[in-house]
């Protein structure tokens, strides 16, 4: 039983993105020289403090990487990620400042005033989605235009919001109480956020009738229609969970850095949609998970931990970035060849 | 022999799994038209791809004119004077027929394109088949049938002298069949030697000389065409008589009637379409591609709209306008093209038989597996489907079990009309058999069958009766008795 179980994750098609994952640790835990602490001589990169700030900088990256390869499986692109990103902190941003210290709600009930904001901000970066699901289906545009399009009106809608200031002074429920609290030194709700939402993605992605379609649908759209799969509905779900999750990283942006303004998360859409790609979401869709998405996210963090940690100048870790893109994609690309050619032949070959 | 022009010797290649083709002895005589038969798998479109240079043999070696050659490229071939003419993709589909032709070697002149000299050759090269059309046309354009025969076209402008046909008709119309046909038989008068291979007795009963026979990898025998019949061949490509070979379907008594279709009409497609499937019942829609009997399907099914008509469902007048629709009133359509339409080649098996069930299979939001998987064995085992387990890559399928799991898709989901396009293309002869009876055991169970095939066998086999579509039209109505072939290729064509 036991040994079957290991048989089984070593041919989890993540096996080999643990096993990334594994010698990326091992390498960063092995150079990071250590420090002292309280008269022990702790490993740098392996301390709790380090491990905690790693997992927090991750979750944004692997909260949107989750939503990113939803779309991707499903056989889409959402390069308005970033922009939504940024939209929804600035809502909330605008609505946390309004309600915190300094602003014209200050004496507000914080009962209220945390779970409203939330909704704010989740909401703000689903209705993004949804409108971007929308426009795909009922004009029948690819989503690589449409989500190029509201990559760009949304961070406007972000500029004009707040006219280039950043908005900063949130009620101390959201930044010292809930996402940014702070337990015996370290902060861990961002990273127990990010392990949730993995696993309600992974459960969700491979036992629902939802999440099914998804797939269904990125691999041959036409016969899951013929198979009577509602396909615009599930696009429209599917880019709706994407401006969600979204939401929800900037919803742990403002509680952990506790400001947002309209240059938040530039760029972030590279990030994420690398953080899928190294996680094995294909691009001719049909093929992803959730805990691909985390790893992905993971790798892409480690990476630059490492470019930190061996003193590689700063500048190049864009290129470094760029090169593993590239590189796990021709891997992915080499070994689906491979099982392809298997195939035809066992199969087709007459 | 010295009027051999293509020797194979021992012929052997592997794929990692399988053995193609193990040690392949035989040889095509110069100026014939050679088929090369064999159920799938049996090796035959392999030995097509390494006479064309798709691929290199593993072992053995084969001799043209008497001195060995070995390709390695399709160009190679090409310029030894081999030509293979095949359904996929050959062409750029943006490109003009001339650009086409002469693709890699465009005419130029310091880098651009002399485009009216290039017409005017592609323009010979085209007459020189009896090809009427105008080389600047968008390949696109072209129906599959002359996409074919510009491949023809190609391989005689490049001075081929033995042409390989890779089951050229499989999906061609009766009347496009019949233009190839006409040219290879040209090609066959100006010395040209070809290679056929094919599923398709008729064609090769009455193009080809003779033919060879291929059996999971092994050469059986060559025959004459004239000396021999079709149950003979078929009995050494399945290597055991088929009696049910075509079983005729055993007609019982019609029972309610299950949907009834009144006049029909979707402008520019068909028109005034009327028709009644009854439980039990298996009724046959003839007709030539582009007569309009996939559209009628399609707008059934909910895919396409309708300008005008009516569709009852069990005495119920309904608007069926999406596929669910159409589901859930009980339709299942199995469309023409299994890959595109049918089957998600990523999933699983179990995953693509489940996919319209999924609503009947889930507990709350997720999906019952355990309930899926019994599903899925149920039907592996009640349509005999022949894959490693339900969990079995579909794409690793020979298309006879693909097909079979596109229909056990509607049968899950208790379907009781089932609209069946071109259910055994591209399968070979033992799937198609056991498809046919399969067909006749849903009728008989109760289910109301709608059969759109190009083979009229099938139709005049399995069919209770016959309605035949031309331009659109519903043109005749035959019942079981009355049917043959002759008949319905009149009305298909529109001869009185």
């Amino acid at each position: 039983m036991a040994t079957d179980s290991i048989a089984r994750i070593l041919r989890a098609k993540e096996a080999g993105l643990v096993v990334v994952v594994i010698v990326l640790y091992a390498l960063l835990a092995g150079f990071g020289g250590s420090v002292e602490r309280d008269g022990v001589s702790v490993n740098t990169f392996l301390q709790s403090a380090n491990q905690d700030l790693l997992f927090k900088e991750t979750a944004y990256w692997a909260i949107m990487a989750i939503g990113a390869t939803l779309v991707i499986i499903s056989g889409g692109i959402d390069l308005s990620i970033g922009s939504i990103y940024c939209l929804s902190a600035v809502v909330g941003a605008m609505f946390f400042q309004h309600f915190g210290p300094t602003g014209g709600g200050a004496g507000a009930s914080g009962v209220w005033v945390l779970p409203v904001g939330v909704v704010v901000c989740l909401g703000t970066g689903a209705i993004c989605g949804l409108l971007n699901g929308v426009m795909i289906t009922a004009l029948r545009v690819h989503p690589f235009i449409i989500t190029l399009g509201t990559m760009a009106i949304y961070r406007g809608l972000a500029f004009v919001m707040t006219g280039g200031q950043t908005i900063r002074n949130f009620p101390t429920a959201l930044t010292h109480e809930f996402i940014g609290v702070n337990i015996s030194g370290l902060y861990p709700v961002p990273a127990i956020v990010m392990v949730l939402s993995v696993i309600v993605a992974a459960i969700l992605m491979r036992n629902s009738v939802g999440g099914r379609y998804v797939y269904a649908i990125g691999g041959n759209e036409t016969a899951s229609l013929y198979s009577g799969v509602r396909v615009n509905r599930v696009k429209i779900g599917v880019f709706t969970i994407s401006g969600l999750c979204g939401g929800l990283a900037a919803l742990i942006l403002l509680g952990d850095y506790g400001s947002a303004n309209s240059n938040t998360g530039t760029g972030y859409e590279l990030n994420v949609i690398a953080a899928s790609v190294v996680g094995g979401a294909s691009l001719s869709g049909g093929r992803g998970t959730a805990f691909g998405a985390f790893l992905g996210a993971l790798i892409i963090k480690l990476i630059e931990k490492a470019i930190v940690i061996f003193q590689i100048n700063q500048e190049y870790s864009r290129i470094i970035i760029g090169v593993v893109v590239i590189c796990a994609v021709v891997l992915d690309r080499v070994s689906a060849n491979l099982v392809e050619r298997r195939m035809t032949r066992a199969g087709r070959e007459t | 022999m010295p009027d051999a022009i293509l020797q194979f010797e021992s012929i052997t290649k592997r794929f990692p799994g399988v053995t193609a083709l193990s040690s392949v002895s035989f040889s095509i005589e110069f100026g014939e038209c050679h088929a090369i038969m064999g159920e799938n798998g049996a090796g035959k479109s392999t030995l097509g791809k390494i006479v064309g240079g798709i691929y290199t043999a593993d072992a053995g070696r084969m001799l043209l004119d008497g001195r060995p050659i070995a390709f390695r490229s399709p160009r190679e071939a090409s310029e030894a004077g081999i030509a293979i003419v095949h359904q996929e993709l050959a062409f750029c589909p943006n490109l003009s027929i001339a650009e086409n032709l002469f693709l890699g070697r465009l005419p130029s002149r310091t880098g651009f394109m002399r485009t009216t000299e290039m017409n005017e050759a592609a323009r010979r090269m085209l007459d020189a088949v009896g090809l009427s059309l105008d080389p600047r046309m968008e390949m696109s354009r072209l129906s599959t049938a002359q996409e074919q025969m510009v491949q023809i076209a190609l391989a005689v402008g490049r001075g081929a002298r033995i042409i390989v046909f890779d089951e050229p008709t499989s999906s061609l119309s009766q009347n496009e069949a019949e233009l190839l046909f006409a040219l290879m038989q040209r090609l066959r008068a100006d010395g040209v030697t070809m290679l056929y291979v094919s599923h398709r007795m008729e064609e090769i009963m009455r193009l080809c000389n003779r033919v060879s026979i291929l059996r999971d990898g092994q050469y059986v025998t060559t025959l004459q065409t004239s000396e021999t019949t079709t149950d003979e061949i078929v009995r050494h490509m399945i290597g055991r008589t088929v009696e049910a070979y075509f079983p005729r379907h055993a007609a019982g008594a019609p029972g309610d009637s299950l949907m009834s279709v009144r006049r029909f009409t979707a402008f520019g497609r068909f028109e005034d379409v009327s028709l009644e499937l009854r439980a039990g019942e298996i009724l046959g829609l003839a007709g030539l591609v582009g007569a309009g009997r996939s559209e009628v399907a399609r707008a059934i099914f909910g895919i396409d709209p309708h300008d005008a008509g009516e569709l009852q469902i069990r005495g119920r007048t309904v608007e069926l306008r999406s596929p669910l629709d159409a589901i859930r009133a009980g339709v299942g359509l199995l469309p023409e093209d299994r890959k595109r339409q049918a089957l998600v080649l990523a999933m699983d098996c179990k995953e693509n038989l489940s996919l319209p069930s999924l609503e009947q299979l889930r507990r709350h939001y997720l999906i019952d597996h355990r309930a899926e998987r019994g599903l899925a064995t149920n039907f592996f085992r009640r349509l005999r489907v022949r894959a490693p387990g339900i969990d079995s890559a579909i794409a690793g399928l020979s298309g006879g079990n693909q097909q079979k799991i596109a229909l056990a898709k509607w049968l899950a989901r208790r379907c009781d009309v089932l609209l069946l396009d071109e259910p055994t293309r591209g399968v070979d002869v033992g799937a198609k058999a056991e498809i046919h009876a399969l067909i006749d055991e849903l009728a008989t169970s109760g289910k109301a069958i709608l059969l759109i095939s190009s083979e009229l066998p099938e139709l005049l086999n399995l069919s209770t009766r016959i309605i035949v579509l031309a331009g659109g039209r519903v043109v005749g109505e035959l019942s079981r008795a009355e049917a043959n072939q002759e008949k319905l290729m009149k009305l298909m064509a529109g001869v009185n």
